[in-house]
């Protein structure tokens, strides 16, 4: 197969994906109402006096990506059923595509909804737990999406084994929250960062961390999806 | 198996347990107290043995679990899950002796230290493959998901490792008994002994894991057949 081959299968299976969550909004609804569920019971898991004595910085990065790995494995379960409902897994395995490239679409696919969801609830986030985001625009964009790239891919993939055992939201946690342990520890320290009105480069090493569980994770994803999904 | 293997095997159990016994008596008897921890150190000579064997499981985990996606020889499979469950019991062991010092050493149960944390998430890590292996429908299926399971949780640890490091910062106590005070040469050779044996225990477990393992498909394929005859 060929490279252009393997992008024009990953684009048209993430265009496919999307468009039925574009038609139906099913699955994005549920994620965002799910976020501002599990914003709201934060802000009751700590009283005011808590939240304005540890100030935003501290609070709002364990908040936010607690929130944000919720609501994944939310859409990463429905991104499955949406397959498993007309068994149409089967008809994806038999088109003539290799397979890696339909673990690059449905990761295309997770991370735009992923994105999306978060262009609602950051905001949301400083909102409720009073900070300037548009004073950080730049640098909490960078660092959002590093670490949505890497809970994307893990969870596509993931996922696609919770559902191939025909377990969801239950199976999928317990093996996605430890594996992006690291993604997690890295998300909440550069966050911290930014709302603290660090430059980025003063947590380059987690920017490193991000990227390098991104890239051997997209590796491992493409090479053992095959495995995962096949008959 | 075959007679002349079982009575290699038999040796060996016989030879592991004389061994056992005579490190339990190096432990308490021959090798002397620490000046400043006093005998609670002792739990040393078994701890750390009980976590290189926690690694060299995951190290045979990953490796079998390669070999068995690229061969798909159920022999590797069955090494894949010795490995994982004989993995699990180490890692659990770690996780109970630890405590054990740290209370008496460092007066809590538990810190978010790197070692503790890895081998927590470690913990985790296995405890999925297994949990999939139990859900899914056949045992193929199972071993496919394990394996894939097995290669994500072998690097993740490594990134979990580096990552918990940088976030805790340089971790409270380290234990650099080289340097400050040198071990004395009994200690030398009931920690070097205790290694020994936990090798020999963990080669022993291995076998006759696998061997069992072994004996159940035979087993499974022999009954699948007589009904395939019956009817």
């Amino acid at each position: 197969m060929t490279g252009a081959g393997f992008f024009r299968a990953a684009g048209v299976l993430a265009a496919k994906d999307l468009s039925i969550e574009w038609r139906t909004r099913e699955g994005l609804s549920a994620m965002v109402l799910f976020s501002l569920i599990v914003l709201v019971v934060f802000s009751f898991a700590f009283d005011l006096a808590t939240i304005k004595q540890l100030g935003p910085a501290r609070l709002v990065p364990g908040i936010l990506w607690t929130t944000l790995a919720f609501a994944g494995v939310v859409g990463f379960t429905r991104s499955f059923q949406v397959e498993a409902r007309r068994d149409s897994m089967t008809a994806l395995l038999l088109a003539p595509v290799d397979r890696g490239a339909l673990f690059a679409g449905k990761s295309l696919s997770n991370l735009v909804e992923l994105l999306i969801l978060e262009i609602v609830v950051v905001p949301l986030s400083a909102v409720f737990f009073g900070y300037d985001l548009m004073a950080m625009l730049g640098p909490m964009a960078v660092v959002v999406f590093l670490h949505t790239l890497g809970l994307a891919e893990m969870g596509t993939l993931l996922g696609a084994v919770a559902a191939k055992v025909g377990r969801g939201e239950a199976l999928l946690s317990t093996l996605l929250f430890p594996v992006t342990m690291p993604l997690f520890i890295s998300a909440v320290k550069c966050t911290n960062a930014v709302l603290e009105g660090e430059e980025l480069s003063t947590v380059s090493n987690w920017l490193l961390v991000a990227l390098g569980f991104d890239l051997l994770f997209l590796f491992v994803g493409l090479l053992t999806f095959e495995y995962v999904v096949e008959e | 198996m075959t007679s002349g293997q079982n009575r290699w095997t038999l040796a060996l159990t016989a030879l592991v347990l004389i061994a056992m016994f005579v490190a339990i008596w190096m432990v308490f008897q021959y090798v002397p107290n620490e000046r400043v921890m006093g005998p609670v150190q002792k739990i040393f000579y078994f701890h750390v043995p009980a976590a290189m064997i926690t690694f060299l499981s995951v190290f045979l985990l990953m490796a079998s679990s390669i070999t068995y996606l690229w061969t798909r020889n159920q022999r590797w499979d069955r090494i894949s899950l010795a490995s994982t469950e004989i993995g699990l019991m180490f890692c659990t062991l770690v996780l109970v002796t630890g405590p054990i010092w740290a209370k008496a050493a460092w007066g809590v149960w538990w810190t978010w230290e790197a070692r503790l944390t890895t081998t927590l998430i470690l913990w985790l890590l296995l405890a999925g493959c297994l949990m999939v292996r139990g859900y899914a429908q056949n045992q193929d299926l199972g071993a496919r998901l394990a394996s894939v399971l097995g290669v994500i949780a072998a690097l993740d640890v490594v990134i979990v490792y580096k990552a918990v490091h940088w976030w805790r910062g340089q971790h409270p106590i380290v234990f650099k008994s080289g340097e400050k005070n040198p071990l004395a040469p009994e200690m030398y050779t009931t920690f070097m002994y205790c290694i020994g044996v936990f090798m020999a225990l963990f080669l022993l477990m291995m076998i006759l894991r696998v061997t069992v393992l072994a004996l159940e498909n035979r087993t499974q394929a022999l009954a699948e057949r007589r009904t395939g005859e019956l009817s």
